[in-house]
């Protein structure tokens, strides 16, 4: 069954239009080609044997001699550059990652040794048959154990366990808590968890003999990135290696980094000039996959009593793991908490301090929302906390100090530029769909059957986009500060844009198209976007960050544009008419009174260049790069509100209703920006109520598999009903801005309010996520907030 | 995540399986319907030398009917129950206990026999049949015997059967049409194995009363007073504190939110009997 | 050891020699080059295996194929021409029911089932019968949305 069997018919095609996904065709009919089903003659796979413990020196790797020439150590791969990701901030306290561990094991899951055998299975076998020397160390499996005074370094040349810290103050904080009637401290944390794409990662290196090119598949987000990574990793020239991101099953940014796997299997494919490939199974993906969210919080706000911000103090621990992630780093996270922790609040004293520690635990790396998440869950948890206090509603306190859009574009506290939006207009929105006022009888009447109901909102601001400005001034061993768009008109007047993003759930197959289509006149049919090859598209900086739509939109609303200004010029020469006389629609060039098919000028550009009008260049092939005109980011915000009915017999907790109104600024396909924040919320939620990858004392991580870590499924999210506001941003193409991770910002924030507001009658308050039924008897049964 | 190497038999009568299992050298394992058991393989956490597959015994699938009893073959699939393809002689309970286990592609295979021989202390079946009174049927070298499930599962995961047995049949007696059953399952999400599930019954005509709470760290246990109090009529005030009371003395080592967790399923599975 | 089993696939009868570890996933992925079942995780509970034995749903991740002898087996691809799955497959496709795909297949399949079964489901009902496939980029709304879709429009039909 083919695309065209699809009944795709869409009369709107350009910014604005729902477009039905071109890319529904191949993976609607089970034809999408991911890591593991690509294949190549003579691979081998490869199983890694993975550290069990979380720190001990490494000894001797006993191999059985029939399997000498299937298991990799260290030593065999040594030609290979470790991974090391570094800020510019001469403090930070650097790792080395090599391919497989050397003389020590820092994280159960760490790599001591590559096997491989014709299947998997054999390769699993060959690994369980080696033998382990390992010299257990004290495990770091806590930041509190790592940062304590006499605590054993897991780096033994660093001065602490901790990677970078931090101290930011910013306008008059003594006067802050001097003016303020109410000072309230909290202590909020989150639980460490996984980002769970349901496609684990994979790797496929093999020598592709006729181009000379070690060619190397990931299942990545950021191809060409990747490729100068190996490049460098492997001292080859970088014209002679290819990244090619197949199908690539989500990655939610646990795809987007240099990984020491990936660095493994490019390193053993060349050295054995032998087709590699390694497809991480679940159990790798929870233990071995960079983790997320994992923060505590110490923060006092204060105010006045009308809940009137006047200064927050904040302290930020970030459990950064046991090696800085590539090109993040293990300071970034903890940056960004302290650069949006005010977040859509105007703030006018703020001190933050922050900590990246480093533990003998899985490195983290980012995921949807990043810093963000924390940020938010700490900001909007104190803010309701500080309407209790102050026996205020909290809308009220948030209204009171949400920036106003009259102070647009407003600068703040920490730097941050917030380009555009009216953050109180999306919290009415949201105050007024969800019907406080009906929740609030709702909750004076009570519950026939018991349960507490709850009402919790959060409101966030989100940096999307950003470009040089911004991450100059992260400090990564890489800026990200543009990107390409080549678009190619073909003879038959159809379209391929060649963009160096990635797209692996987002739309971007037809969103890209829909951008050349509002320049061109072409269907989205016909337009092909090709992605995630490194020598298939200029270089491009791949897809986090919520920046694709916004970048390669831009660069390929500007390629296109010039496009169509040529096509507009040989068409009308072909009309007897002139440049502006023509519109270009439906797929041809018009005058009023008659038309050509883009085809026939694309004839003449490419195959009868006798055709083209006098100087006219022929081609039809036209580059662009992009940046936004301000590089600081274009701040996309909503504000979630949710309803919640807790049991406090069991803990059972249901959402009764949860809204978003949200501002991306001008959408390009509504269907996709709504599906992008459903997604994100109920990753949200899984952060807010689900996921936790807890660690024992001996630096064990707790749940390894889908027995134990649990992710919503479709009875646990509720409908999310979705409200828009497009207030365009003033320094992208089409007033566009970034929405990939919005949906996952605020969900823990507007839950565990929901909660605190829900069981305030008990006493009882939730401090940390994720909210499970037990811990919420817990808190309950104490009586006062939980404890971690 | 693949298994280690492994044989495969493919058993053709229970004598056949017993032989075969008697017959191996290194572990040997019976494969019903393989959805606890084939996830154990691929973790590589259990190593079996030998799987003996029960599923081409036909005599395994089939239900027997007496008056006072229905007789299940272990391998009958939780979605014979949820289908109603097999009779149910306990007023639709177990029909919902079964609707209620994992997800359908899990219950198209997984089998009431292979449940109660894993004996995980939170499988839906295990507090349900506990409930139920039923008994199993064990076949081995030396010959059948029946065991009430109560005996046969002792433990978390720890059965009584013994080496070269298999479970054959299920027994369960029928209820009356008078009696009425509550089934109150707290899972963290739908398919999950449960964090507390109570099952009551009450037949206020016959005047008996079970209650059994389960899926705690232990087998599941049969609450003998609150049943009591429950077919005395007890107002739920009333019966919550019996309860509590006896989750206190018979499971001292809850924390205080476990108690409370476990008390609410308890009495609001004994509620459902009353409406 | 490898040991023979004959099975049918997608309506074609197959003879064949395997390991009695390999599951069925992996046979039809790797042997069959049907590559629409996908791997989620390999322990029974994402979903993203599953496959049609005997013509109800189940994970070939966790089924052995040494113990499907005479099984008769449909995989997405064999439903290609499937009036119902055509209608489902057009659902999700007009109510944004995929993202990355990777969840697709088993989600089709389970859908179709599911139909089978309830062939007017509630929401809830629809929620509930697809708990036991996971996806990690839609939230579920489009996917709740096609199949409700996919029910009106064979109903119609």
């Amino acid at each position: 069954m083919g695309y065209s069997d699809l009944n795709h018919s869409d009369t709107k095609q350009g910014i604005g239009a729902s477009v039905k996904r071109n890319e529904d065709a191949r993976l609607v009919n089970g034809q999408g080609t991911y890591l593991a089903d690509l294949e190549i003659p003579g691979t081998l796979e490869a199983a890694f044997i993975r550290s069990p413990v979380a720190h001990a020196r490494l000894g001797a790797v006993k191999v059985p001699s029939e399997y000498n020439n299937h298991v990799f150590l260290a030593a065999d791969l040594d030609f290979a550059h470790p991974i090391v990701a570094a800020t510019d901030d001469p403090q930070f306290q650097s790792t080395k990652q090599f391919a497989l561990a050397k003389n020590k094991v820092r994280y159960v899951g760490e790599m001591i040794a590559v096997c491989i055998a014709p299947t998997r299975a054999q390769a699993e076998d060959i690994a369980q048959s080696c033998e382990l020397e390992l010299d257990e160390l004290p495990a770091l499996w806590d930041m509190d154990v790592a940062t304590s005074p006499d605590a054993l370094l897991i780096h033994e040349h660093w001065r602490d366990n901790i990677y970078l810290k931090t101290d930011v103050s910013v306008g008059d904080l003594e006067r802050a808590r001097k003016e303020a009637t109410v000072s309230l401290s909290k202590s909020l944390s989150m639980g460490r968890h996984g980002a769970v794409p349901l496609e684990c990662r994979g790797v496929l290196a093999h020598h592709d003999r006729r181009l000379n090119e070690l060619t190397v598949y990931s299942s990545t987000q950021f191809p060409h990135v990747l490729r100068t990574c190996i490049s460098r990793a492997l001292d080859l020239p970088e014209s002679q290696v290819r990244v090619i991101a197949p199908d690539v099953g989500g990655g939610f940014g646990a795809k987007g980094n240099f990984s020491p796997e990936e660095l493994t299997i490019a390193a053993l494919a060349m050295k054995l000039n032998q087709p590699i490939r390694w497809i991480e199974d679940r159990r790798e993906n929870l233990i071995a996959s960079p983790h997320a969210r994992e923060h505590r919080y110490d923060v006092t706000v204060h105010a006045n009593n009308d809940g009137l911000i006047l200064g927050i103090e904040a302290m930020i621990r970030v459990d950064a793991g046991a090696y800085s992630v590539w090109p993040w780093t293990a300071a970034m996270e903890a940056g960004m908490v302290v650069g949006i922790l005010p977040g859509p609040y105007h703030v006018p004293a703020y001190a933050a301090k922050s900590q990246s520690i480093c533990t003998n635990k899985t490195p983290m790396g980012p995921y949807r929302g990043v810093g963000r998440t924390g940020a938010c869950f700490a900001m909007d948890v104190m803010i309701d906390a500080l309407a209790r206090e102050l026996h205020l509603d909290p809308a009220d306190v948030r209204l009171l100090n949400l920036i106003k859009p009259e102070d647009m574009p407003y600068q703040s506290i920490t730097g941050k530029q917030y380009d555009s939006g009216d953050y109180p207009e999306a919290a009415r929105k949201a105050l007024d769909a969800i019907d406080v006022g009906a929740i609030r009888s709702r909750q004076a009447t009570g519950e026939k059957d018991n349960r507490l109901i709850g009402f919790g909102m959060s409101s966030y601001t989100e940096q999307t986009a950003h470009g040089t400005a911004e991450w100059v001034s992260r400090g990564l061993p890489v800026v990200f500060g543009y990107e390409p768009a080549l678009a190619r008109l073909t003879p038959d007047g159809k379209l391929i844009l060649h963009v160096g993003i990635q797209n692996h759930g987002q739309g971007l197959e037809t969103t890209l198209a829909q951008v050349a289509s509002e320049e061109l006149g072409i269907a989205v049919a016909d337009v092909v976007v090709r992605h995630g090859d490194s020598s298939v598209s200029p270089y491009g900086m791949g897809t986090f960050g919520s920046r694709s739509m916004t970048m390669a939109g831009g660069a390929v609303s500007v390629a296109c544009g010039q496009l169509a200004d040529k096509v507009k010029r040989i068409g009308a020469h072909l009309l007897q008419s002139t440049a502006d006389a023509v519109t270009l629609f439906d797929g041809r060039v018009h005058t009023e009174t008659a038309s050509v098919p883009l085809a026939e000028v694309a004839e003449a550009a490419t195959l009868h260049p006798e055709r083209l009008p006098e100087g006219e260049e022929p081609g039809l092939d036209i580059s662009a790069v992009y940046e936004p005109k301000r590089s600081t980011g274009a701040f996309s915000y909503a504000t979630h509100a949710c309803v919640m009915a807790v049991d406090p017999g069991t803990g059972e907790m249901e959402i009764l209703d949860y809204v978003v109104v949200h501002d991306c600024g001008r959408m390009v396909n509504p269907m996709i920006v709504e599906a992008q924040v459903v997604g994100g919320v109920a990753q949200g939620l899984g952060t807010a109520l689900y996921e936790e990858i807890p660690y024992d004392d001996n630096g064990q991580p707790l749940s390894s598999t889908f027995l134990d870590y649990m992710i919503p499924g479709c009875a646990e999210v509720p409908n999310v009903r979705m409200l828009h506001i497009e207030t365009p941003s003033p320094h992208t193409q089409y007033g566009i801005k970034g929405l990939g991770e919005g949906g996952a910002i605020s969900p823990p924030a507007a839950v565990v309010n929901a909660l605190n507001d829900a069981l305030k009658s008990l006493g009882a308050e939730i401090t940390q996520t994720p909210v499970t039924p037990l811990r919420i008897l817990e808190a309950i049964e104490s009586g006062t907030a939980s404890s971690s | 995540m693949k298994p280690a190497p492994f044989s495969y038999y493919r058993a053709t009568s229970v004598e056949d399986a017993i032989a075969a299992l008697s017959g191996a050298d290194g572990m040997a394992a019976v494969l019903a319907g393989g959805q606890s058991l084939v996830p154990m393989l691929n973790l590589r956490l259990s190593p079996v030398d030998h799987l003996i597959d029960l599923r081409p015994i036909a005599a395994l699938s089939r239900q027997e009917e007496t008056p006072e009893a229905i007789c299940y073959g272990a391998l009958t699939t939780h979605a014979a129950f949820e289908d109603g393809a097999v009779p149910d002689g306990t007023n639709g309970l177990m029909r919902y206990a079964a609707s209620h286990i994992a997800y359908r592609a899990v219950r198209n295979r997984g089998t009431l026999g292979g449940a109660l021989a894993l004996a995980d202390p939170a499988a839906d079946w295990l507090t349900t049949a506990v409930a139920l009174d039923a008994s199993v049927t064990l076949t081995g070298p030396d010959g059948q015997r029946y065991l009430a499930i109560t005996d046969f599962v002792v433990g978390p995961y720890y059965t009584q059967i013994a080496e070269h047995e298999i479970i054959d049949s299920v027994v369960v007696p029928r209820r009356s049409a008078t009696e009425r059953w509550g089934y109150y399952k707290v899972a963290p999400k739908v398919g999950e194995y449960a964090k507390s599930l109570a099952v009551a019954l009450v037949d206020s005509e016959k005047a008996s009363a079970r209650l059994v709470i389960g899926a705690w760290s232990d087998v599941p246990l049969v609450l003998e007073a609150s049943a009591i109090a429950l077919l005395d009529g007890a107002k739920k005030n009333d019966l919550t504190m019996v309860v509590q009371n006896e989750l206190d003395l018979k499971m001292p080592s809850l924390s205080p939110a476990e108690r409370r967790l476990h008390t609410a399923t308890a009495v609001r599975a004994a509620e459902q009997t009353r409406s | 050891m490898k040991q023979s089993v004959s099975l049918t696939v997608n309506g074609r009868p197959v003879e064949t020699t395997v390991e009695p570890r390999l599951s069925l996933a992996d046979f039809l992925r790797l042997e069959l080059r049907l590559t629409a079942t996908h791997l989620g995780c390999e322990h029974g509970v994402c979903g993203a295996c599953t496959v049609l034995i005997d013509g109800e749903p189940a994970r070939s991740c966790i089924a052995l194929t040494v113990s499907l002898s005479d099984a008769q087996i449909t995989t997405l691809e064999g439903l290609a021409d499937d009036p119902a799955m055509q209608v489902i497959k057009q659902a999700f496709h007009d109510k944004h029911g995929l993202q990355c795909g990777f969840c697709t297949s088993g989600m089709l399949i389970s859908t179709r089932d599911l139909l089978k079964r309830t062939p007017n489901p509630s929401e809830n009902t629809v929620r509930n019968g697809l708990s036991g496939n996971l996806c990690r980029c839609t939230g579920y709304q489009g996917i709740v949305r096609a199949v409700l879709k996919a029910a009106e429009d064979l109903a119609a039909s």
